[in-house]
Parts: C-alpha cells; structure tokens; sequence
C-alpha cells in the first residue's frame, strides 16, 4: 500500500505535514496570544501599566467618594506627582490604585502607608504592589531580620519592605527578578523550621520542651557547625488557643445546666464510654464517664420530668435495632437547670415577701414607740399613786385625820380595803414598780430607733430591679431541653477531638544544613518519651510572584491551555480535511490489492499505523511549537492522544472525505501515476484545506 | 496478442475467476457473454490490473502484466483502452479536458493533446459539447465521451466493460452504434463483454460464453448461436431467437 505515495506523492505528503505543523502551531500560538493579549491589555485598563500603582487600596463603598476625596489630598500634600485609579468594587469593597512619584518610592514610605492612609474614611487594609518586586510570603519572625540583612545585600535589590509577614523585595528592575529570586531561594534554603506537634489535649511548657529538644538537637549535630534556636512562639496560635478554651468553658456551661445522670450498674454489667443506654419515658443516655462504681451519663435523646427530686429510672442497653437491650441497672436523675430555676423563683417570692414585711415592720416599730410612751407616763402616774398611797397609809396608820368624821368615813370605808389594798402596793407594788422603774426606756427607745433606722434602709434597697436582674437570669437560662444540651456537648467533643485543632507546638529554627523531619520524629517521640507527637519541616518563608505577576502566570497558564486545546482541534480538522481524503484512496488502493495470504499480516493494516503516525507527528509538533501546557496531559499522552486521533480518523475517512472511486478507478486504467491521480482526480474535489490549497499549485486540469 | 492462462480471483470466499484460460488474437473483436456475476467484468479489469488477480498469467504483447509495477503498469494501461459500465468521467472536466488530460498528464503538449481529444470526440459525434461537464450530457453522450477519451491514445487493444448495461434502451443504440462503427473502422484488438446479442452477432470474430468463473463455451457466433453446447450458449441463443 506505501508503493503508492513512491511515485511522488510522498513529497506532497512531507510538505503538507510541516505546513501544517507550521500553521498549526501558529494558529494555535497564535489565537492563545489573541486571548492573551485581550485579558492583559483589559488587566491593564483595571490594574495599570507595570509598575504605575503600588499601593492598592481597599475602601467600603460607601465611602468612595469621600475616601478618593481624601487620597486625593493625601497625594497633593504629601506625594506630588502621584497617581490614584479607583477600579473594580468587589463584594462591597472598592479598591484604588495608589502610585507614588519615584522619589516616594522608599521603604520608610512604604513601611508607613498606614500612618499616611490610615484615616482615610471608609480604608479595610491595603495590598502592595509595587514593581517590579519579588515577594516572600510568610516569613518566620525568627530569621526574618536575618533573612531581610542578606537580601538587601543582594544585587539589583532596591531595597526591602517588611509588609506583615511577608518580606517585599523592591528590584531596580525587572531583569533582576529570576536572578534575584534565585539568590532569595538559595538564601531560604538555608534555614528551616523544624515544628513538633502535640495532639490535643497535651499540654505541656512549650518553652521547656523547646529547650529539650534543642539540646537533642545540639547532641546530634556532630559537626557542630549548624545552628539552631527554640524560637516557639507564646503568641503562636493564640487566637486559636481562646477559641478552644472558649469552646472548652460552653462545654462545661452546657454540662452544669445538664440533668446529672448517675448509673448504678448491676453486678456484673460492663459499660462503656459512649455507649447508649434507654430509660424508661423514652429517654436515652450516653455514657460519658466511668470513675470506679461511678458511672456519669447525659441525656442525648428526650426530656425528663421537670422535678427537683432526684428520678430513679431503669436502664437497658440501647440495641442496634433501637429497642430496649438487658437491664443495666438503676439511673439517677437530677435535674441542675430545673432546680436552679426553682431556686429563682423562690428568691423572687422571697425578695417579694421581704418588701411586705420591712412595711409591716415598720408600722410595728411606729407601734411599739407609742406604747412606750404611754407605759412611760403610766409608770409616772403609778409612782405618784404609790407616793400618795404610803402617805395614806402612814396616816391611817398613825390616826392623823383631817376631822373625827372624815377619820371615821375613812376607817370605816378605806380601813379594810385600802388597808388591803394599800398593803399589798406597799408589798407587792414596790417591788413591781421598782422593776418597771428599772427598766430602761431609752435604751428601749435606741434600739426601737436602730430597728427603724434598718427598715429604712431594708425600704431604700431598690427590690423591684433586685428582682427584675434575677428574673433576668432565670430567662437567660438557656433553653434547651437535655437531648438539645447533650447533643450540643457532643458537638463540641467532636470537635475538639478532631484534627481541625492542632494541639501543642514547638518551632525550632534550624540553619545550616536541613534536617529531616521524619527521622527527628522518632528521635523526639523516643527523647521527649511521647508517642504521639509529630515533626513537620517548613521554610522560612516562600517566594511567590507578585499580584500581577500571579494574574499574568494564570493569564499564561490560560493561553498554554487554549493553545493545548486548540492544537487538538487543529489536529483533528486537519486530518478530517486533509488527511482523510489520502486515507480513504489509500483504502479503496489496499482494497484492490492482492491480498496477503501470510496471517500477520492480514490482521496488521499498515493504514492505521500510517494514520496514527501523522496524527502523533502533527499534534505533538503543533503541540509543542505552541507551547500548548493542559493539566495532566503529559508528553506520552499526547503522543498517544495524536495517534488515536490519527488512528480514529482512518477508520472513519470515508465518511469524512468520501473518494470518487469511479474517478480514481479511471485515473488508474488512462494510465496516471499514483501521483498524478491525486493531484488531478482526488485531490481538487476533496474537502478544502491546506492539502486542496497546495494542490492547487501543481494541479494541471 | 492477449493470453490468459489459469486465471483466479476470489472475493473472500466467492470465487469470481476459477481458472480461466482465453487467448485473443491481434485485432479481433471477442465478446464476452454470461450471466449477471460470472466474472466477465472481473476478468477484463485484470487484463489492465483495475483489479488483481490472486493466481494465474496474463501476457499482453507478450509481457507479463502481472510482473509489471509502476511505470511499466502505467505504460500498459496507456496502451489499453477501457470503457467502462459508469462511465468513469472526470465530473469536474470538461469534455474535452476529459478526453484530453491523460495525454498531457502523459507528457504530450496542450495542443496536441486538444487537436487528438477533438479528433476523438469527432469520431463519437460529440465535437459541439466539448465545453460541456460531463453532469450536462446524457447518458449516452457520457458514455461516447468515454469512448474518446479511450480512443484518443489509440490504444492497441480495447476492452469494454458493460459499455451499455447503464443506459435506457433509447440510448443504447446510439452507442452500439458507434461502436459498431469503430469495430468496422479500426484496427484495435476488441474485448467486449456486453449482454447485447444482436450486436455480439454483428461484430463479434468470436463469442466466449462464461459461467461461475470459468469459460464455458467459445466460437465464432454462427457456430455457439446455431449449435450451442453450454446451458448459457443455449440461454443466449433462446433469447436471440425470441
């Protein structure tokens, strides 16, 4: 079948392929660049020339306005020549582009743009994006001075601004940036950070162990040579630390207003941590603890009877078809939160009946003063009575009456009584009235005052806001029923226990030769006799393009995508209009052939290998020549990808470019060459494309 | 002149050509005659190698045609004239540059080639249509086109593939016609394999009567015609007689 291109169609078929490469690559390179060009020059329009801005920006919205007012007065007093673009509003926040002249540019100004911008209204933080530039993201505290000395020394650096973590590194152009940021790796590379990791719930002096494992360190670097330092940092992961600590006190709040849940197991029942036990009223509990006999539950599922007694209920084991297991033993249930609820409102009775009763207590007090006063002036009278009853007494006694007749009148009538009478308040009067004499009626009077002066006070006490706080309280009680509490507490354990938090960490800054960190692992788990902890190795620091620079790789990346993509598609049309027109004559040519009789080779179609061939040639030639890149599509696999395309196209040529047999058929038997039949007879009504194209210089008819 | 010894084709497992053995002398007209599959077009697109036989000798001119490659094919086929059963024209051509562009392709200059190609196309009556593509022309017309584009390399044998077995039986006999005519007026070695018996009687030297793959019957016509002795020769004469 390969007889056939002999004759000169080979020359023609060698042509077209490198055209076609050629044109393919730059078809593709050159839509790609289109592509590009229209996103940079549009990147431009939104972000500046190179170099123009470098400072971006970020204000609220709604303070625009007032805010480029404000930059603008900035600029004109502080920045002569400087330059300010508002471009694109994202998720309410517009961004503008701030240039300052190249006297400005410096690092004290670029290490100052807070104090400059700070008060302009509506400002949420600032990007720089000063050019041309070489960025290090993240660098350690701890080598950062260290890091910042050497690559100010290095050629072509301007100078270096420290930016939060990160380390700008301002060039005196762009030609030093892949030789500058080569040096700045190299410089990287010195140093690492060797972080040792505990789980949660280690807590241990990080100080202390950082020592630790630096002597461990020291006792293994034999050469001495390399340096090392504990530089953990206290305030490393403290935000994260708070959330922790927070989230451990919600758990333990949660867990105070929990029904306490208490398990008397039954000889001979074995329980464990998690596991779910159901009560009778349809509530479920899961083991949280056993401490000996002890064994603390929480309720997960159901409410039980709001009651300040402890509940005793049955447990069963919870089985896995949810129904009730064997018997486990008794359940004790007190419910804190009701109880504390009940206490509330008791103080709120109590705090009411205290008002009540400072009034009562008072108008007593009004009472009891006025009964002394009136036993005072009894006790007066009584002491006048008793004066004028001894000297009645004395004078009956001694006979000296006013006149026979009243002497008489007053023996007859008082003798017996008043004798009687007198007698006994002579007696029994005196004593009494010498005890009431002896009591101390201001003294009684004082304390009558003090009490008074108390109730005042106890009236003063503002009850009605005593009472509104505690009422307060008792409704900002959480109101979640157990099941509610439970869950929520399970939650929070899940968290804590899962690896979204890490535990403990020790940061040792390493210079000089790396070391690596899964050998260390064991040496520190062994050393620090701790299993469970962990070594990572990070860099100090990493270098990273710049904002623009990081567009406009995405930008590339883009292009190399659409330039993969479309050489594919080129391919693929090429052969559909090209190459299935030689592929179907090639067909129709085998067809006519003698057969061969030899196995091998009646099962092996050289067709296909043809049209495998071509397509790997021109897609990987296209492919590479347009320095095409899509993910995941490595060399082998386009080459594998252009022969199947290849491989595909003959199998289906004839639906692509159909060949007018009769014609061909005709050509042969009028005695043309092979070549001469394409040229004249299959060529000129093929499909139009390059190979029609070129033919068009060598057809004769 | 032509010499086939032992010729065989197969299809996969249909046996078109099962030892045919066939000699043609110089400037005879033989007919080929036979059922519909019997192989007569098969063998007549050996003797040019349209299509390969599996086994088997051709010599034309006393060459091996089944040796030759290239060139020497190209060279034969140039010195054999085929018409054939669809014409076969060259849609995109006038029909001049149909009946010429062989010869130019050939090597033969423009207008040399363009006074032959008329010449040609005088000889089928068609001189007035040479501007014409071929879609633009009857059937029959297509088919004299053929003819002269056949002619024009005044080839030393011709061989006829079914020249009428797609034309409407109006235009059949203009074409019979003219090959009638060019039978009685050149000298051309002549293999016809045509189902037209009244016209085999007229030109044929000889009839060869084929059936599955194999020559059943040969003779001059008087003689297969009036004392057949194949089943096929038997078959043609009932028709000619009906």
């Amino acid at each position: 079948m390969l007889v056939f291109f002999r004759d000169g169609f080979y020359k023609d078929l060698i042509i077209l392929l490198v055209l076609t490469v050629i044109v393919g690559a730059v078809f593709s390179q050159g839509i790609a660049w289109a592509i590009d060009t229209y996103f940079g020059d549009t990147l431009d329009g939104m972000i500046g020339e190179y170099g123009e801005y470098d400072v971006i920006l970020h204000i609220r919205e709604e303070a625009k306005e007032t805010a480029l007012r404000e930059l603008e007065r900035i600029g004109e007093e502080s920045f002569p020549g400087y330059r300010v673009n508002q471009t694109l509003t994202i998720a309410g926040q517009a961004n503008f582009f701030f240039g300052f002249p190249d006297a400005y540019r410096t690092r004290e100004v670029l290490e100052s743009i807070t104090s400059y911008f700070g008060a302009v209204p509506g400002i949420n933080g600032y990007t720089l994006m000063v050019e041309p530039s070489v960025l290090i993201r993240g660098v350690h505290p701890a080598a950062r001075e260290d890091v910042r000395e050497q690559i100010e020394e290095l050629e072509g650096v301007k100078f270096v601004v420290k930016d939060g973590n990160n380390l700008v590194i301002v060039l005196l152009n762009e030609d030093w940036i892949s030789g500058v940021t080569k040096k700045i790796e190299d410089i990287l590379q010195q140093y690492q950070i060797l972080e040792l990791r505990f789980p949660m719930g280690f807590e241990v002096d990080t100080q202390e162990v950082g020592d630790q494992a630096l002597a461990i360190l020291h006792a293994q670097n034999t050469t001495g040579e390399d340096v090392y330092k504990n530089v953990t940092s206290a305030e490393y992961g403290e935000d994260l630390d708070a959330f922790l600590k927070t989230l451990v006190e919600m758990r333990d709040f949660l867990g105070s207003y929990a029904s306490q849940v208490r398990i008397i197991p039954e000889p001979g029942v074995e329980l464990g941590v998690g596991e779910l036990i159901l009560l009778e009223d349809d509530l479920t509990i899961e083991v949280t603890g056993m401490y000996g006999d002890l064994v603390e539950a929480m309720i997960v599922e159901g409410s039980p009877v709001q009651s300040t007694d402890r509940i005793v209920q049955k447990g069963y084991r919870y089985r896995n078809d949810g129904e009730r297991g064997e018997f486990i033993g008794d359940v004790e249930i007190e419910n804190e939160r009701y109880r504390l609820a009940y206490a509330v409102d008791e103080s709120l009775r109590l705090l009411a009946e205290l008002e009540e009763l400072s009034v009562q207590a008072s108008t007593a007090v009004d009472n009891a003063e006025a009964v002394l006063t009136t036993f005072q002036e009894a006790l007066m009278q009584l002491e006048v009575l008793q004066v004028q009853m001894r000297q009645l007494n004395e004078g009956i006694a001694s006979g000296e009456a006013k006149s026979s007749g009243e002497q008489f009148l007053v023996t007859l009538l008082l003798n017996g009584l008043f004798q009687t009478l007198a007698q006994g308040v002579i007696n029994t009067g005196e004593e009494s009235l010498d005890s009431l004499q002896n009591l101390d009626i201001e003294e009684m009077r004082k304390s009558l005052a003090g009490i008074s002066t108390q109730i005042s006070n106890v009236q003063e006490i503002d009850v009605t806001a005593i009472m509104e706080q505690i009422g307060f309280v008792r409704d900002t009680l959480p109101d979640l029923n157990d099941a509610e509490i439970g869950q929520s507490i399970r939650l929070i354990n899940t968290y804590l226990a899962g690896q979204v938090i890490p535990g403990e960490r020790v940061q040792l800054l390493i210079q000089g030769k790396p070391l690596d960190a899964k050998v260390f692992e064991t040496i520190f788990q062994e050393e620090l006799e701790n299993p469970y902890l962990h070594t990572y190795s990070t860099s100090v620091g990493m270098v990273s393009p710049d904002a623009r620079g990081e567009v406009f790789r995405i930008l590339k990346e883009v292009r190399s995508i659409v330039a993969g993509m479309l050489s594919i598609i080129f391919t693929m049309i090429v052969l559909i209009l090209d190459h299935a027109t030689i592929f179907s004559t090639l067909k129709y040519v085998r067809a006519c052939e003698r057969p061969d009789k030899r196995g091998w080779k009646r099962l092996f179609n050289p067709l296909f290998f043809l049209g495998g061939t071509l397509g790997t040639v021109i897609l990987t030639s296209v492919y590479y020549l347009s320095r095409s890149q899509i993910p995941f599509f490595s060399l082998p696999f386009v080459v594998l990808l252009g022969f199947v395309l290849g491989v595909l196209i003959v199998a289906f040529a004839e639906r692509f470019s159909p060949v007018h047999s009769m014609e061909l058929m005709a050509g042969q038997s009028l005695g043309l060459s092979n070549v001469q039949i394409m040229r004249e007879v299959v060529i000129p009504p093929s499909r139009p494309g390059l190979l029609n194209i070129l033919n068009r210089f060598k057809q004769q008819f | 002149m032509l010499e086939i010894k032992d010729l065989h084709k197969s299809y996969g497992k249909l046996v078109a050509l099962d030892g045919v053995d066939l000699r043609v002398s110089k400037g005879e007209t033989v007919v080929i005659m036979g059922p519909s599959g019997c192989g007569k077009s098969t063998l007549i697109r050996c003797v040019n190698r349209l299509t390969e036989p599996d086994t088997g000798t051709i010599l034309l001119g006393g060459k091996n045609v089944l040796s030759l490659n290239g060139r020497e094919l190209q060279n034969l086929r140039r010195n054999v004239g085929f018409v054939f059963q669809q014409f076969n024209l060259i849609g995109r051509l006038t029909v001049l540059e149909n009946v010429m562009f062989h010869l130019v392709l050939g090597g033969m200059n423009q207008d040399e080639a363009r006074v032959k190609g008329r010449l040609a196309l005088e000889k089928v009556g068609l001189r007035s249509t040479e501007d014409r593509r071929p879609h633009e022309l009857s059937g029959g017309q297509q088919q004299r086109v053929g003819i002269a584009r056949a002619l024009v390399t005044n080839p030393e044998i011709m061989l006829w593939d079914e020249p009428t077995a797609s034309l409407d039986p109006i235009l059949v006999g203009e074409v019979l016609e003219v090959m009638e005519e060019l039978v009685k007026t050149t000298a051309t070695t002549m293999v016809i394999v045509t189902h037209e018996v009244s016209f085999a009687l007229r030109v044929a030297e000889r009839i060869v009567f084929m059936d599955k793959g194999q020559v059943v019957e040969q003779g001059a016509p008087s003689k297969v015609f009036e004392n057949p002795q194949s089943d096929i020769a038997r078959l043609y004469r009932k028709l000619l007689v009906n």
